[in-house]
């Protein structure tokens, strides 16, 4: 795959993440505890809202564009991934779903 | 938290269960809490867009005068793709079974009938803790913060962090969970009316099986709301990250459901439509499997999504009806509870009877064999294939049509799959679907 078409796919979902309304924490509710043995392939796929990507050499996770969907929670152990909801009402305001 | 501090009940999670169960208690004249983490009812819901009524009308006979229903369900298609090529079936039905909303209007409806009736719902409020001491649930905990109720009901939807904490069920497993990813597309009504051709008010529901999902377990669903479609993948995880890992699966889940919105047979029905919502959900997929190693405990009654109460045929997932119902049964059975000395144990084992009898428990059962055509690919690889690949053949004949049979043999043959294999699948699995 040409860097061009991935760029282009990454913008796509940067597009569509535009047509959702979120209202960010300060605090992250989601957090990488531990490196090793995450399932990097399959959280930087799988996670609809694509927060996981790799910085260096290291997988990092975004979580403004989270929707709290528990997918990267299910791919991970509590002692990897730190998984908990948005406190006071924050995070993703669906409205059309 | 500025609440009062005590409550006979208290509800964690304003969704369709809890919102069931906090609509019957209150009417009953019991004091009840409702605690939900969103801002406002329903800005953590998401789901495909279809609800059936009938169990709806058990809470609320007066659903369908007031309930905020986008379109009734008149037609369900369903489509087998691969490549531009497509292969449907289209059924029109009968009577008013099922309708579209969307999830989000649709809680706030019933968190309205639920306050009506006297229920306080208090939104931004994040549960973190079910409070037990000696085996009895007392309350729960947000923050320093803790009120106490005489009886709780868990309805904390498909991630159960506090179940977890009770050690009343384990983590989810990628293998009894799927993902759904979602666009809302705006859309004209008069449109969408002409495109699926609708009466006013008539709405579709279509389910679409094939390379769509690559391939991959799941599929894809398309629901005419009043004006607007909603489409969206449902990929079971654990086979979704194993591709990923094999380097199967290379694009971002996003890209499958773009390229089904671009898809050259189903673009059409929206070509002018704007994205208006992204979102994804994670769903159940094996609820049997889900289901807590008790519904109940002292003081305690699980309901909904939490309880694993999601009905997956293969063709259709019903959520919402079951966590209404589990929502009625376990207000039901902490009523009958409070009136024979309280929500003790020994109390509120009925609700458990109660949902062992009910179609709720039947319908998982006889849907639990899902999981063996979930789990393997031939459903979504080869029969699509094949069925598709075989109508080609049929209709696109420049000189020679062949038989019916031998369209299918030739497909079969053509894809290196046995027809007699194809049946044996076929048939041990139609008695599970």
């Amino acid at each position: 795959m040409s860097s061009q078409t991935s760029r282009l796919k990454t913008m796509k979902l940067e597009e569509l993440l535009q047509r959702s309304v979120w209202d960010v924490d300060e605090e992250r509710h989601i957090e990488i505890l531990k490196q090793e043995g995450l399932r990097v392939n399959a959280l930087i796929l799988l996670c609809p809202m694509g927060c996981y990507s790799i910085a260096g050499d290291k997988l990092i996770m975004s979580y403004e564009g989270c929707v709290e969907c528990g997918t990267c929670r299910v791919l991970s152990r509590s002692d990897q991934i730190r998984w908990e909801h948005p406190k006071s009402g924050r995070g993703i305001q669906y409205r059309y779903m | 938290m500025n609440i009062p501090s005590k409550f006979d009940t208290i509800v964690v999670g304003a969704g369709p269960a809890g919102c069931a169960s906090a609509y019957l208690l209150a009417k009953a004249g019991f004091k009840v809490l409702v605690l939900e983490r969103g801002r406002g009812v329903g800005s953590k819901e998401l789901w495909g867009g279809k609800a059936y009524a009938q169990p709806l009308r058990d809470v609320w006979p007066e659903l369908d005068k007031e309930a905020p229903i986008h379109r009734w369900v008149s037609k369900e298609r369903f489509s087998l793709v691969w490549g531009e090529r497509a292969l449907t079936i289209e059924y029109k039905l009968g009577r008013k079974v099922a309708f579209t909303t969307y999830l989000t209007e649709l809680v706030n409806w019933m968190a309205r009938k639920a306050e009506n009736a006297g229920a306080l719902i208090v939104d931004e409020v994040r549960v973190e803790e079910i409070v037990v001491k000696d085996g009895k649930v007392l309350g729960v905990k947000s923050g320093d913060d803790i009120v106490y109720a005489d009886a709780v009901i868990d309805a904390e939807g498909v991630n159960r962090l506090l179940l977890e904490k009770l050690g009343l069920v384990d983590k989810l497993s990628p293998d009894h969970v799927a993902l759904g990813v979602k666009e809302v597309l705006s859309l004209d009504p008069k449109l969408i009316e002409e495109r699926f051709m609708l009466n006013r008010n008539e709405g579709l529901a279509w389910f679409v099986a094939g390379d769509i999902t690559l391939g991959l377990p799941g599929g894809g669903f398309i629901y005419t709301m009043r004006d607007s479609i909603s489409i969206g993948l449902v990929l079971p995880i654990g086979p979704a990250a194993r591709a990923a890992e094999k380097g199967l699966l290379k694009e971002h889940v996003s890209s499958l459901v773009e390229a089904f919105r671009l898809h050259p047979y189903f673009r059409s029905f929206w070509r002018e439509a704007d994205v208006i919502e992204y979102g994804g959900r994670m769903t159940i997929e094996a609820g049997l499997k889900l289901m807590p190693r008790k519904l109940y405990m002292n003081g305690l009654l699980v309901v909904g999504d939490a309880a694993g109460f999601l009905v997956n045929t293969g063709y259709t997932i019903r959520g919402v009806d079951t966590a209404v119902i589990s929502g009625k049964l376990a207000a039901e059975a902490l009523i009958d509870a409070f009136n024979n000395g309280g929500p003790t144990e020994e109390n509120l084992k009925s609700y458990e009877e109660k949902v062992k009898k009910s179609y709720i428990y039947s319908e998982l059962k006889n849907h639990s064999g899902i999981g063996d055509v979930m789990s393997d690919p031939f459903f979504f690889q080869k029969i699509p294939q094949v069925a598709v690949k075989a109508a080609s053949k049929l209709f696109e004949a420049d000189y020679e049509e062949p038989k019916l049979i031998r369209s299918f043999l030739n497909a079969a043959k053509e894809e290196n799959i046995s027809l007699l294999k194809t049946i044996y699948k076929l048939g041990r699995v139609a008695g599970k679907l």
